[in-house]
C-alpha cells in the first residue's frame, strides 16, 4: 500500500491517478440524486417540502444579499475599481464552468469536494472555485471527468484577505469549525465584528475581490504582532451542490 | 457469493461515506462508514475477511481523497489488524469490546493517515486540530458501532470467511 502511495505520487502517474479518481464520479452523482429524491420523498409529510423549498429560496436570497452587502462595503472602502473587481465574471469576463458537487472528502482532515468536471472540460489543478455566495477553494487534482476541490475549510488552506471596514490585511487559515484569521496590527485601526473578509489578491493565489465571510469574533492583543479573529464562511460545504470553476485565472 | 456481497458492501459504504455522511457532522467530524463496516466485518467474520475488504474499501476512499492512492487502504488495514488481534484474544460476544476496538482503530487510522502524509512530505493539519478531530471521530464511530454490528451480522449471516472464535 505504501509502495502504491509512493508510485501514485510520481508526476508521471498523475494522469492515471486522475483518471482513476474520476471513475466513481458518475456513481456519486447517482447517490447524490438519490439522496435528494429521498429527501423530497420524506418531505411529503405535512408542508415540509414547501417549507424546505421556501427556506432554500430564502437562504439563496440571503446569501445573495450578504454578497451584495459585502460588495457595497468593499466599494465604500476601495472605490469603484474594487467594486468592479468583485463582480469578476461580468467586469473581468473570466471564463467559467459550472460544476455539480458529487462527493465529499472521506475523512475530516481534508475538507474537499468532488466535482463532475475535469480536464476534459478545461479544469486544471490550481484553478479557483467559487459559488454564488463567494470563494469556495481551489482545484487540487483534476481527472478526465472529475476533480477534487480543496475548500477553504481544509486546515491546509490559506488565503490572503482584507477587511471591508478597517481595510486591515490578514491571512485566512482553514479549520473544521470556523475559519481563523490572523489580522495585521496597524496604528489607529482595529478589526471589528461584522466586517467582511475579502480576498486581497496579495500573493497571487486568488483574484482580488472574492467574498470569504464575515468576522464573528476578534481577540486583540497589544503584545502580539497580529490579532486573532474567527470568520463565518459564506459557504457551507455540507450543503454546497453547485460551484463555478474560474478557468482563466492562473495563480502565480 | 461472498465476493459479490463483500464488494457490494464496501462500494455502498464508500459511496455513503463520500456523499451522505458529511451531512451528519458533529464537532467537526462525521462517521467513517467504511471503517465501521470493516471493523464490523473483522469482528464478526475474522481478520481474514477484514483485511482484504479493508484494503478494497480503503482504495475506494483513496479515489475520493486528494493525494496519493493507498493511504486510506493502509490505514484501514492497520485498524482491521488490531481489531482482529483484539477479537481473537478477548470476549467476542461482549458488547463493549467492539466499541473499544472501533475507537482504537479510528485513533490508529488517523495516526497512520497523518503519519503517512508526513512521511510523504504532504501538508498536515495543526496538531491541536488533529487531536480534536481524532477524539471526536473515535467517539462518533464507537457510538454507531452497535448498529453497524447488527447490520453486518444480518448482511453476512450464513457466510463465514473464517470460523468464528468460540
Amino acid at each position: 500500500m505504501l509502495a502504491l502511495a509512493v508510485i501514485s505520487q510520481q508526476s508521471w502517474a498523475a494522469g492515471a491517478r486522475g483518471t482513476a479518481k474520476s471513475v466513481l464520479a458518475p456513481l456519486e452523482a447517482q447517490m447524490m440524486s438519490i439522496a435528494s429524491s429521498v429527501e423530497q420523498a420524506t418531505a411529503i409529510f405535512g408542508d415540509i417540502a414547501t417549507l424546505r423549498g421556501e427556506n432554500q429560496r430564502l437562504n439563496a436570497e440571503n446569501q445573495d444579499l450578504r454578497r451584495r452587502l459585502a460588495e457595497l462595503d468593499a466599494a465604500a472602502y476601495d472605490n469603484k475599481e474594487l467594486r468592479q473587481a468583485l463582480d469578476f465574471q461580468r467586469t473581468f469576463g473570466h471564463r467559467t464552468a459550472a460544476a455539480e458537487v458529487v462527493g465529499r472528502g472521506p475523512d475530516a482532515f481534508s475538507r474537499t469536494l468532488q466535482i463532475d468536471r475535469g480536464s476534459d472540460d478545461g479544469v486544471r489543478a490550481g484553478m479557483v472555485v467559487v459559488s454564488g455566495a463567494g470563494l469556495v477553494g481551489r482545484v487540487r487534482e483534476a481527472g478526465s471527468h472529475g476533480a477534487i476541490v480543496q475548500t477553504l475549510a481544509d486546515p491546509q488552506s490559506r488565503a490572503n484577505v482584507f477587511l471591508s471596514g478597517s481595510g486591515l490585511q490578514g491571512t485566512m487559515i482553514g479549520g473544521p469549525a470556523a475559519l481563523q484569521l490572523q489580522v495585521e496590527h496597524r496604528l489607529g485601526s482595529v478589526a471589528s465584528k461584522g466586517e467582511w473578509a475579502i480576498t486581497s489578491g496579495v500573493g497571487g493565489g486568488y483574484p482580488r475581490g472574492l467574498v470569504v465571510g464575515d468576522v464573528v469574533s476578534v481577540t486583540h492583543s497589544d503584545a502580539a504582532t497580529t490579532d486573532a479573529a474567527f470568520v463565518d464562511w459564506v459557504n457551507d460545504p455540507a450543503t454546497l451542490s453547485l460551484v463555478i470553476v474560474v478557468l482563466d485565472f492562473s495563480p502565480s | 457469493m461472498k465476493l459479490v456481497l463483500g464488494a457490494m458492501l464496501m462500494l455502498a459504504a464508500a459511496l455513503v461515506q463520500v456523499t451522505w455522511a458529511s451531512q451528519l457532522e458533529i464537532a467537526g467530524t462525521f462517521p467513517n462508514v467504511v471503517l465501521i463496516v470493516v471493523i464490523g466485518l473483522t469482528w464478526t467474520q475474522g481478520v481474514r475477511a477484514g483485511l482484504p475488504w479493508g484494503c478494497a474499501g480503503g482504495i475506494l476512499l483513496d479515489l475520493n481523497a486528494p493525494g496519493p492512492l493507498g493511504l486510506h487502504a493502509f490505514a484501514l488495514l492497520c485498524g482491521a489488524y488490531v481489531t482482529g488481534f483484539w477479537a481473537r484474544n478477548l470476549d467476542r460476544e461482549s458488547p463493549l469490546h467492539p466499541l473499544g476496538a472501533v475507537a482504537v482503530s479510528t485513533l490508529l487510522y488517523s495516526l497512520v493517515l497523518i503519519g503517512a502524509d508526513r512521511v510523504l512530505g504532504l501538508p498536515i493539519p495543526p496538531f491541536a486540530i488533529v487531536v480534536q478531530l481524532t477524539m471526536a471521530a473515535s467517539l462518533y464511530n464507537a457510538a454507531l458501532m452497535p448498529l453497524a454490528l447488527i447490520a453486518v451480522r444480518r448482511a453476512t449471516s450464513g457466510l463465514h470467511w473464517e470460523p468464528a472464535a468460540p
